[in-house]
């Protein structure tokens, strides 16, 4: 196919989005780097990398190689005296002695356990887990509270938004009231007050805390939009056609407000992510047998009495590059999708 | 707690949060400048002040400090030594160590209260008497029952009278417990008891007026109503306590025995012949977080802290000194391994409430699991990284400095997750497709653990966690507050769960007692009844301290083993860190009421300052 022909169909919105995307290079620099991330995400997800990220790979505190073993080697850890099980008052019995004899024999003859590594590439946390390995997990788990957070916020936001822009009158008053109570609450008292509620924790909590409270800005853009919109003329030949209330609001109006939305989606993404650190942080985030970079952030604070750094450094950068990157792509997906700025 | 409530725990606490700031204004310590205040803080909610429906340390403390036992311990005799309290002498053993005699100084009074009606109300033995009786009224669901249950000549069977009948006479005699006149107790044992003393020493065991147990009825753990040092000003539960001197405290001079050390020495000078209590308010607040706690400290918004572990590196170099920098501010620490010993309990029951307990029960294959638990728990690293160092192993149910300790015992329970696996696997607790083991039936097996929400805990979350997933265990974590978690301790409901306990006396009974059967909802949380143990039990009880009882003990602590109804992990450093103008602490191992024997100099100018 050659390229005039294509060109003589007009462009549409996406198309033409997407090409002045291309000449942004920072965008595409960070539309790389977010990539990047989602590539992790899913790798981590399927298990190829980190799966082992709960494992104690080092001693305790292990520090990174670039550190060198240094002062932060492992204290030899004094071995338990091998005494018998419950030995030598002849008065008790211990039901499981006999067996456990002869499982120590069996035992004897396989080979030991590796031992722990003394460095590990970014270091280990107070278990001695590799903090690279916790990093990248932590991606994952960050990742996919920003997402599906945002999603979920979304997705009620548009949905009411569309409501109360729409069909105005009651409906909106009703939506707008209730806009008004969440917005009224401090945010971080109502994320807590929530957390608290469900007392319950794990990433799906965390997803819920957030989209449940964080519609209400996209809420107000989406309602504007479709105010602006419902007049148009391309809505009455809808409804001159016969359209559906609901096929003109989601069929025919939706599509032309929906570069705020996206654009408000990738916005929502970096908030949560950072949300869900602070919740952590916080110790309402996530529960112990998942990581993330706010629960990383969380036990760095002890660490750092000690001098051990690395978890916090690790955590940080991470975090820093992933939302720096998805401000930026943010900003350019922004800028693409402006037809004012053609 | 109900999620309600927690929720409405978090936003109180974000409102008092913004109280603290008021409490540390100019004009509080321009008062403080004033009045000699003492303050500290807990690092969990007390549970309240009756002395016989709590049973936990921090409401113990301020139990101390408002009621009056018979006897008490002198502040600086090492190790510790019983001295007379409200009882003109120690008491005089007859009858071949089975009765005991003490006589009350006259004149005592209890601190002015309304359900006195405006009369001075004087201490009296008969408040004593009460005292005990109180202890086996079914209605307190005592945990300090164990102190008196099957000692008292005839207090058994009013108790069982009114378990029967549901309501305890008081005014029935009791052969064992008699007042002859006014101001004589005399108290008739069923056997010999080697540690009666201790007992009448404990601060639990103070005496307390019937009017007013009897005017506050179930609210008595908010109106404690006592004849010691000290009265409960003013109560926010769980979040504040503040005490004052007992105006119609009778006269008690500081009186200690010295010795050689030449640190008490010093405070001896300061102190001796000095009226007490010198300290006229002390001001308790509950923190949770040690953060918070140290931060306290450093800005001298407390006098005391003794609640760091976890922060101990910012105070203390390797070597267990105090830092140069704290030195330099004229903070003191005193540092000492508390005899305490903290333990994982695994409730033996077979059901815990309705519901059948995994791993309860005494069959090979129940104690294997529990046996499987202990062997991989990973106490090194409780020590190491949670404890960061503050803490030594536990080898023995009573800790070094009580009598019956016997230091050349090593636990029999090793360290070893490969022989825990190996011993899951011998009973046909096979792993599923998740990873995780099965009950021998198939069934799905998960274990219960219970904890703090608080940040320490969360490490010990953790490390349980890790721990059992090495042997394939799935691990469900319940968070509940300290005052919840006792409650369900007393119903024997929890199944795993980190406990303490810290000498009331310093003799071995009181720690071997946290395992015998009939304790089972008091003080025995583990629910652990075996025969052999309490056969043993009682037999110790009716020895002294000696080669004999000591061989028993070693025999009671082998058993635990063999069922494995605990695993002993550790026993913490204690580092109390003392601001420069506190005068007279050091830490006593039994009582933590130390500043009924202690003073203050003026703060120094910079702290009054706006």
């Amino acid at each position: 196919m050659n390229t005039p022909a294509a060109s003589m169909a007009s462009a549409g919105l996406w198309t033409l989005a997407w090409r002045r995307l291309l000449r942004d290079r920072v965008g595409m620099v960070s539309l790389a780097l977010v990539c990047g991330y989602l590539l992790i995400v899913i790798a981590a997800a399927a298990g190829i990398v980190a799966g082992d990220w709960a494992r104690e790979a080092g001693v305790n505190y292990a520090s990174p190689v670039f550190v060198g073993a240094g002062d932060s080697a492992p204290q030899a850890i004094a071995a338990v005296p091998a005494a018998p099980a419950v030995p030598s008052e002849p008065g008790i019995v211990d039901p499981l002695a006999g067996v456990l004899a002869e499982l120590r024999q069996n035992l004897a003859a396989a080979p030991p356990e590796p031992p722990r590594a003394a460095t590990l590439p970014l270091g280990g946390d107070k278990w001695g887990r590799d903090v690279l390995k916790k990093a990248v997990k932590g991606t994952e788990t960050s990742m996919i509270v920003g997402l599906v957070a945002a999603l979920l916020a979304v997705a009620i936001a548009t949905v009411m938004g569309a409501y109360a822009g729409y069909y105005g009158g009651r409906i909106d008053d009703f939506l707008n009231w209730l806009y008004s109570v969440f917005t009224a609450i401090p945010y971080l008292l109502l994320v807590l007050a929530i957390a608290a509620v469900l007392n319950q924790k794990g990433t799906l909590t965390v997803i819920l805390i957030l989209g449940l409270t964080g519609w209400t800005g996209i809420f107000r853009l989406v309602r504007a939009e479709y105010i602006k919109h419902r007049s148009r003329e391309y809505v009455l030949a809808a409804d001159a056609v016969g359209a559906s209330d609901a096929q003109r609001m989601f069929v025919h109006i939706l599509p032309n407000v929906s570069h705020v939305v996206l654009v408000q989606l990738s916005l929502h993404v970096v908030l949560f992510i950072k949300m869900e650190v602070i919740l952590s942080f916080l110790g309402f985030g996530v529960g112990v047998d998942t990581v993330s970079w706010g629960s990383m952030l969380n036990e760095s604070q002890a660490e750092l009495i000690l001098g051990k750094w690395w978890q916090l450094a690790a955590a940080t950068v991470a975090m820093a590059v992933l939302v720096t990157a998805f401000s930026l792509f943010t900003d350019a997906l922004r800028d693409a999708l402006d037809p004012r700025l053609k | 707690m109900t999620p309600l409530r927690l929720s409405l725990a978090v936003l109180i606490a974000l409102l008092l949060s913004g109280c603290g700031e008021r409490v540390a204004s100019p004009s509080a310590q321009a008062g403080a400048a004033q009045q000699k205040v003492l303050r500290f803080t807990f690092m969990a909610a007390e549970a309240g002040f009756d002395p016989v429906r709590v049973s936990d340390y921090y409401s113990g403390v301020v139990i101390a400090a408002i009621f009056d036992p018979l006897l008490t311990y002198d502040y600086l005799a090492r190790p510790a030594k019983i001295v007379p309290n409200t009882a003109v002498a120690l008491p005089e053993i007859s009858d071949g160590g089975k009765t005991y005699t003490l006589r009350i100084k006259p004149g005592i009074r209890f601190s002015d209260d309304p359900a006195f009606k405006g009369k001075p109300r004087e201490l009296t033995a008969a408040d004593y008497a009460y005292a005990i009786k109180r202890f086996l009224d079914p209605k307190n669901r005592a945990q300090y029952a164990f102190l008196f249950e099957g000692k008292i000549v005839g207090l058994d069977k009013l108790a069982a009278d009114a378990k029967k009948s549901g309501r305890f006479d008081y005014d029935a005699p009791v052969a064992g417990l008699e007042t002859p006149d006014r101001y004589t107790l005399r108290i008739r044992l069923n056997e010999v008891d080697y540690n009666f003393s201790h007992v009448l020493a404990f601060f639990m065991v103070g005496a307390v007026a019937r009017e007013a147990i009897e005017a506050y009825g179930n609210d008595t753990n908010a109106h404690p109503v006592g004849s010691g040092p000290y009265v409960l000003k003013q109560y926010v539960r769980s979040s504040k306590m503040v005490l004052e001197k007992n105006p119609n405290f009778r006269e008690m001079l500081w009186n200690a025995e010295v010795g050689d050390d030449p640190e008490n020495r010093k405070i001896a000078v300061r102190m001796q012949g000095k009226k007490l209590p010198l300290i006229e308010r002390v001001e308790i607040s509950v923190m949770d977080e040690a953060q918070s706690r140290w931060l306290a400290f450093q800005r001298r918004e407390t006098d005391l802290e003794y609640q760091l572990w976890e922060l101990t590196p910012k105070f203390m170099s390797d070597d267990g000194q105090l830092k140069p920098e704290f030195i330099q501010q004229g903070i003191r620490m005193d540092r000492s391994v508390d005899p305490e010993i903290i333990y994982l309990i695994l409730n033996t029951q077979d059901k815990i409430g309705n519901e059948p307990n995994p791993f309860g029960g005494f069959t090979p294959e129940k104690i294997a699991l529990r046996r499987a638990i202990a062997m991989a728990y990973n106490v090194e690293d409780q020590i190491k990284v949670i404890r960061k160092g503050q803490a030594v192993r536990a080898q023995f149910p009573i800790p070094p400095g009580v009598a019956g300790h016997e230091p050349g015992y090593r636990i029999g329970i090793p360290y070893d997750v490969r022989l825990a696996n190996a011993l899951l696997d011998k009973f046909g607790y096979v792993r599923g497709a998740d990873g995780y083991r099965r009950q021998p039936d198939g069934k799905y097996l998960i274990l219960k653990y219970f904890s703090q929400p608080t940040e320490r805990d969360r490490q010990f979350d953790e490390l349980m966690k890790r721990s059992l997933d090495k042997i394939g265990l799935r691990l469900e974590i319940q968070k509940e507050r300290f005052a919840e978690l006792n409650k369900l301790a007393d119903q024997c409901r929890l199944t795993m769960r980190h406990s303490a306990w810290i000498a009331d006396y310093p003799d071995g009974d009181n720690f071997m007692q946290l395992l015998y059967g009939p304790n089972s909802g008091q003080t025995n949380s583990a629910c652990y009844r075996s025969a052999e143990f309490d056969k043993r039990y009682e037999a110790s009880r009716r020895l002294p301290h000696g080669a004999e009882r000591n061989h028993l003990y070693r025999e009671m602590a082998r058993q635990v083993e063999a069922d494995t109804a605990w695993l002993l992990t550790d026993s913490r450093y204690r580092n109390v860190l003392v601001q420069p103008y506190v005068v007279g602490f050091k830490k006593h191992p039994v009582y933590a009421h130390e500043f009924l024997y202690m003073d203050m100099d003026p703060r120094e100018s910079k702290e009054a300052r706006p």
